[in-house]
């Protein structure tokens, strides 16, 4: 990173810290939902942004991070820490597993069957209602009391993700990251430079699903409970909007995206919850037909065309 | 010594390699043996198979039957990313680039993966190889372009790149399918006598295919000719020159071409 951008990250950190002193807990509650959303979202820009991989079924790995937090500590009384560090191992274990059979196939292909293994994960939550409560979930999966405040597990959030997001940044800086982007711009190209191009997306894919899965152990204990529609499709969707909205091209897209999608949902989906898909959609072809790159595409642009002219 | 120099070491060998596509057989057995630091070109009408014999060759697509040899050792059952790793560069008749990736990491990510750093997570890749990289633009001239997406690079710079990403896995051979495809005949000069310094300068054995006859004989130290899916004749350039069944066959496509 330049210089600037760093400068402009101590200052957004500075005001991310500040925040909570100054905002009602409500908006401090958003804010914590805003970045778990963006590490899910991240994650799962690292297989679609860099990896050039459409997952339809990554809320299957949020889910299983979110389920091995909460039943850790509701039946297996394991301190809340530890089961959060369970929870990423978890998810990244059922992506390996599912992983092997999704990275042999590409595209189209790759979508529905990372769809249908999502909705295998559903099933089993949603059936198995002696482990995980079925439709009725599992409740009151709280922090320890030192954690509970919402400044106090905002701050706790805030470390968790932004130590995360500076993990997944360096993966993609990586030689790894290079033989990946390698990998989505021309695989054959890369085979034959010498990358076993399946177990390098099957990696990326373990990877995508520790990180979703780290997302899900934390919301698990922001929301206080697990529901099974966290592995539904529709929850499979929601980082795939927010990559959207934010740009995938870019490292900091998903943040932009989460960002933007929370902001939209909490004014407009409260008020009129009925209208929020329409409203939604119509955001998203906005976005995509005006705004190819995303929200980050915004500030690219403008940077770009001043740049030329100025040399004028 | 003396007995050394007569046989050299033969780099590649395939045996009574065949493929076919339907109804059609692309390559009909064929015998190749290519000798250590030959500079082979393999030639032959549209359709001869020349592509897909290289494409057999690297294990881009599966043989039928037959075997192939790199250095002594069978490579017929490996996956393309190991048969280049064993030591088999290419390149593509359609240009085959990252085109996304700046002309400098396009050469730094071949090299990262030559040298088994890929699966490395936390390490910054930009300066890794970097000086190496700019070292094997420079050698196929296109320092000026390192810091430029390869996507937007003219035509004959990006074969020149697909060039850096083949030498950058320091491969003992070099397969090399129309390297000068798309080129202008004063820029496919350039080219191939560029391909020819580089094999006389690190002793590497490469196999190119070519349309532009004058760039072949020009060269080729030796020249195999390929017609529909068989070798027809195999040698030094005067040796096929001087061959009647490779002037039938290229007289008589100018004859059909003419019509």
């Amino acid at each position: 990173m330049t210089p600037v951008a760093w400068r402009w990250l101590v200052a957004l950190l500075i005001v991310l810290l500040l925040l909570p002193l100054v905002i009602p807990a409500f908006f401090v509650l958003l804010l914590i939902e805003i970045a778990i959303l963006a590490l899910f979202a991240t994650a799962f820009n690292l297989l679609m942004g860099f990896g050039g991989m459409v997952s339809f079924g990554h809320a299957a790995y949020f889910a299983l991070g979110a389920y091995t937090a909460a039943l850790l500590v509701k039946k297996a009384g394991v301190a809340m820490l530890l089961a959060l560090a369970a929870a990423p191992l978890v998810a990244a274990a059922g992506a390996l597993f599912f992983g092997v059979f999704i990275v042999r196939l590409t595209a189209t292909y790759f979508a529905m069957l990372s769809l249908a293994c999502g909705q295998i994960v559903f099933t089993i939550i949603f059936k198995w209602t002696s482990l995980t409560g079925g439709d009725n979930g599992l409740l009151n999966v709280w922090p320890p009391p030192l954690l509970k405040a919402p400044a106090a597990y905002y701050y706790f959030t805030l470390a968790v993700v932004g130590l995360s997001i500076l993990a997944l940044h360096a993966i993609v800086q990586s030689p790894f990251g290079y033989a990946l982007k390698a990998v989505r711009e021309n695989p054959r190209r890369a085979r034959f430079i010498g990358v076993n191009v399946r177990r390098h997306q099957l990696i990326a894919f373990v990877l995508s699903g520790f990180f979703s899965g780290l997302a899900g152990g934390l919301f698990a204990f922001f929301n206080g409970s697990v529901f099974p529609d966290f592995a539904y499709f529709n929850k499979s969707f929601e980082p795939l909007v927010v990559v959207l909205l934010g740009g995938m091209q870019s490292f900091f897209g998903p943040l932009a995206g989460a960002l933007g999608f929370k902001v939209l949902e909490t004014f407009i989906a409260r008020q009129w919850p009925i209208y929020w898909p329409l409203f939604l959609g119509i955001v998203v072809i906005a976005v995509v037909v005006l705004l190819p790159r995303g929200f980050v595409g915004l500030l690219e642009a403008r940077t770009w065309r001043i740049g030329p002219a100025r040399r004028k | 010594m003396a007995d050394r120099a007569r046989t050299p070491q033969v780099v590649l060998q395939t045996r009574k390699l065949k493929k076919h596509f339907g109804g059609v057989q692309a390559v009909c057995g064929v015998d190749l043996s290519v000798p250590d630091g030959d500079l082979r070109a393999v030639i032959g009408p549209n359709g001869a198979g020349k592509t897909t014999l290289f494409n057999l060759i690297t294990r881009d697509i599966p043989h039928d039957s037959g075997q192939i040899h790199f250095q002594g050792e069978e490579i017929s059952a490996l996956s393309p990313h190991a048969v280049c790793r064993r030591g088999i560069g290419r390149t593509f008749q359609i240009t085959s680039i990252f085109r996304r990736l700046t002309t400098l990491e396009n050469v730094q990510t071949a090299l990262l993966t030559h040298h088994r750093r890929h699966y490395n997570l936390f390490a910054p890749a930009s300066r890794l190889y970097r000086d190496a990289a700019l070292a094997l633009l420079e050698r196929v001239g296109l320092s000026e372009q390192a810091l430029k997406p390869s996507g937007v690079l003219a035509h004959g710079d990006q074969r020149r790149l697909e060039l850096a990403i083949a030498l950058a896995g320091d491969p003992r051979l070099l397969m090399l399918d129309e390297p000068t495809a798309g080129m202008a005949p004063r820029e496919r000069h350039e080219i191939m006598e560029l391909v020819a310094r580089i094999g006389a300068d690190t002793g590497l054995t490469i196999v190119f295919t070519e349309h532009d006859m004058d760039v072949v004989f020009a060269v080729a130290a030796h020249i195999t000719v390929l017609h529909q899916g068989w070798v027809i004749a195999e040698g030094r350039p005067q040796e096929v020159r001087a061959n009647q069944e490779v002037q039938r066959i290229y007289l008589g496509q100018q004859v059909a071409r003419s019509r």
